[in-house]
């Protein structure tokens, strides 16, 4: 995955990112922070900038190009849906000027104590397949990754997958396969396959991730963008949570 | 673990120590200490010294303090009180490894027992180890149940259960399955199984090691333990005590073991009737599994077992099937080989070779069914001389119905043949024995 060299240097950047959270007494990383996190280790995200009031959000939109993505960012709201906090596609500084104040409006509704420090305004992603990344760990074994189709798949049908940390390309490879909803991805009624190359490398690296950390205890990616085969996959979301403060 | 674990299988002298009066109100029945007497005197090719702290028995040593030190192992069977009254006596008899055979050992007491184990050098195994340790092959018996001892074979169990334990025994001498060792492990405050695995991968005599637990203790270690082991010989796991609701850690263990390249298996039986085709016959090298009936009807619920196991049936070349109507006309080959309801030993030996000679072919499963046919047990020997030739590819024989399989069973026991009462079974074992060639490919890369 990395170089000798290069792994030292990653390793490094991320434990200096962790470090600053913890300073804070913070366990639960913003969708930004842990992007940060997952980008410093190579695992693929859209790009994703906080802003802190409308005139930065405006500077920053021209920067990511639109159409964005615009979300709420608040430490005390970690289900942003839930609390009306997301906008995709937006395609213009109109759109954006006219959604910042109601995404601000939305979270005041939802929490009205919650400390808000802004909005983060994000590549926008073409639709995709979605599927889900998470780590967590295992009592028994330690750290542990999960894999599964997004939604109903999860939630509902239980389809996930697990294998321990650190794990080989072929393991992740079994571990995509071993899903009943394989076929979604291996492409059904003419549909190509998605990149299963590129969730393998995701799986491994998240694994080499929370193998590495141990003050990981809990990641979740969730949707990663499984673009059609070569095309790569993208995470659109993410949490990471860390291990009690000592 | 702090000592050696070849002392509790390979012990050249073994020292018993027990009460005669059960050591006053106890949980340890004197009645087990008797068993282990009988079994220890029955079975035991070295040397016996048994100590009686309850004084009744004939010839039994009274005093710890006179038994000879540096023997090889000490079998206790004393209830916790006596065990911690005597502790520091025991381990001044200065034994390479101990089995704590009772239960019931408090949180305080277990951490006296660890600290002496530390201190000490010692090895030992439980406390709770209530079913002991075998060794066949030494003639050691160490086991509360009087005379259950399994014949030689390839089988190591590991259990931390006792009842467990001997119940897997028990089939084990009922269907004539050999063993080459047995340890329950218990409280395991001392071995674990990641060490029986270790000592058990060395084992010549252990062909595939089986292990029944209900918590696992180091998880990490006990999967490096079974990696190592996978890369010499085949490992089955049969797990208890599992989650009642949604089963996440159940599927994480499940996961792991698939990690390591450990067979996981769902029952007591299927757990022994996979470890039997282990432990007799060569790992499968490819899909193809050829069938070799004397009757039709159970040839196709092997077919239907075949395919839910995601093998394949075999298609013999032209050339072994001309060779085998050449010389026996009538014989029917379609999906599977049928000999007809006339055959006998010879033509069947015949028609075994010749299919299991194709290149098309990884594996057989031998349908052997006596009612209904004029084939005798004894002609089911053919199956066995034929398996004997095969070069590398396993195979399977399978009876249906109780008392002709128990007829089977009986002709072919002490024969490498695993012997199987139903298709399901036989066919089981066949994608144990794919599978394991599989994951060796994969460990060893």
């Amino acid at each position: 995955m990395f170089s000798v060299i290069g792994l030292v240097a990653v390793k490094k950047k991320v434990a200096e990112i962790l470090n600053s959270l913890r300073k804070d007494g913070r366990r639960e990383l913003m969708e930004f922070e842990s992007k940060q996190v997952l980008a410093a280790w190579g695992v693929p995200v859209n790009r994703t900038e906080l802003a802190r009031d409308l005139s930065e959000a405006v500077k920053v939109a021209r920067e990511v190009r639109y159409p964005i993505v615009l979300k709420i960012t608040s430490p005390d709201i970690i289900h942003k849906s839930e609390a009306k906090g997301i906008k995709v596609g937006l395609s213009s500084e109109l759109e954006l000027r006219q959604s910042f104040g109601e995404l601000i409006d939305n979270a005041r509704a939802y929490k009205p104590d919650a400390k808000i420090l802004g909005v983060t305004i994000q590549e926008y992603l073409p639709p995709a397949r979605e599927v889900i990344v998470g780590a967590l760990r295992d009592p028994s074994f330690g750290a542990t990754v999960m894999f599964g189709l997004g939604g109903v798949w999860v939630e509902v049908l239980k389809d996930i997958s697990f294998r321990l940390a650190p794990l080989s390309a072929e393991d992740a490879r079994e571990m995509i396969q071993e899903i009943k909803g394989y076929p979604v991805l291996a492409g059904i009624r003419g549909a190509p396959q998605a990149d299963v190359n590129a969730l393998v490398d995701i799986i491994q690296t998240v694994g080499q991730l929370v193998h590495e950390f141990p003050e990981i205890t809990e990641m979740d990616l969730n949707p990663i963008f499984a673009f059609d085969d070569g095309k790569g996959a993208v995470v659109a979301d993410a949490r990471i949570i860390l291990g009690e403060i000592k | 673990m702090s000592g050696e674990v070849k002392a509790i299988f390979e012990p050249k002298s073994v020292v018993l120590i027990g009460a005669s009066d059960g050591g006053g109100r106890s949980v340890v029945s004197p009645a087990f200490f008797h068993s282990l007497v009988h079994n220890m005197l029955r079975f035991f090719k070295g040397k016996t010294h048994i100590v009686d702290l309850g004084g009744k028995l004939d010839g039994a040593i009274k005093n710890l303090n006179l038994v000879p030190k540096g023997r090889d192992l000490a079998v206790v069977v004393l209830p916790p009180k006596l065990v911690m009254k005597n502790w520091q006596k025991l381990l001044d008899r200065k034994v390479k490894a101990m089995v704590l055979v009772a239960g019931g050992f408090d949180r305080q007491q277990r951490e006296e027992l660890a600290r002496g184990v530390t201190k000490r050098k010692v090895c030992v195994l439980g406390p709770n180890a209530t079913a002991g340790a075998i060794n066949p092959a030494r003639g050691l018996c160490a086991t509360l149940e009087r005379g259950l001892m399994p014949s030689r074979g390839g089988i190591a169990v590991i259990s931390q259960d006792g009842a467990v334990g001997t119940a897997i025994l028990d089939r084990a001498c009922f269907y004539g399955v050999g063993v080459s060792k047995f340890a329950s492990t218990g409280d395991g405050i001392d071995v674990t199984e990641a060490d029986l695995l270790e000592y058990l991968t060395r084992d010549k005599e252990t062909k595939v090691i089986c292990i029944y637990l209900e918590s696992v203790r180091d998880g990490r270690k006990f999967l490096e333990s079974i990696r190592e082991a996978v890369k010499k010989k085949p490992v089955a796991v049969l797990k208890g005590n599992t989650e009642r609701g949604e089963g996440k850690r159940d599927r994480i263990f499940a996961a792991s073991l698939r990690q390591v390249g450990a067979l996981q298996v769902g029952d007591v039986e299927e757990f022994l009737g996979v470890a039997d085709a282990l432990a007799k016959q060569p790992p499968m090298h490819g899909d193809r599994v050829a069938v070799v009936t004397n009757v039709g009807g159970p040839a196709v619920l092997v077919a239907d077992a075949i395919s839910r196991e995601g093998l394949a049936l075999a298609r013999l070349s032209d050339k072994v099937v001309k060779k085998i109507t050449g010389k026996y006309p009538d014989i029917n080959i379609a999906d599977w080989v049928d000999l007809g309801i006339g055959a006998k030993g010879d033509q069947y030996k015949f028609i075994l070779e010749q299919v299991l000679s194709d290149s098309g072919v990884d594996g057989a499963v031998a349908v052997n069914e006596l009612k209904l046919s004029f084939l005798e047990p004894e002609d089911v020997q053919a199956v066995a001389e034929a398996a004997k030739k095969s070069k590398g590819k396993p195979v399977v024989s399978v009876t249906m119905g109780g008392e002709d399989c128990t007829l089977v069973r009986e002709a072919l026991r002490g024969r490498d043949i695993p012997v199987y009462d139903s298709p399901q079974k036989a066919v089981r074992a066949l994608g144990a024995l794919r599978s394991y060639e599989k994951t060796r490919a994969r460990v060893e890369k």
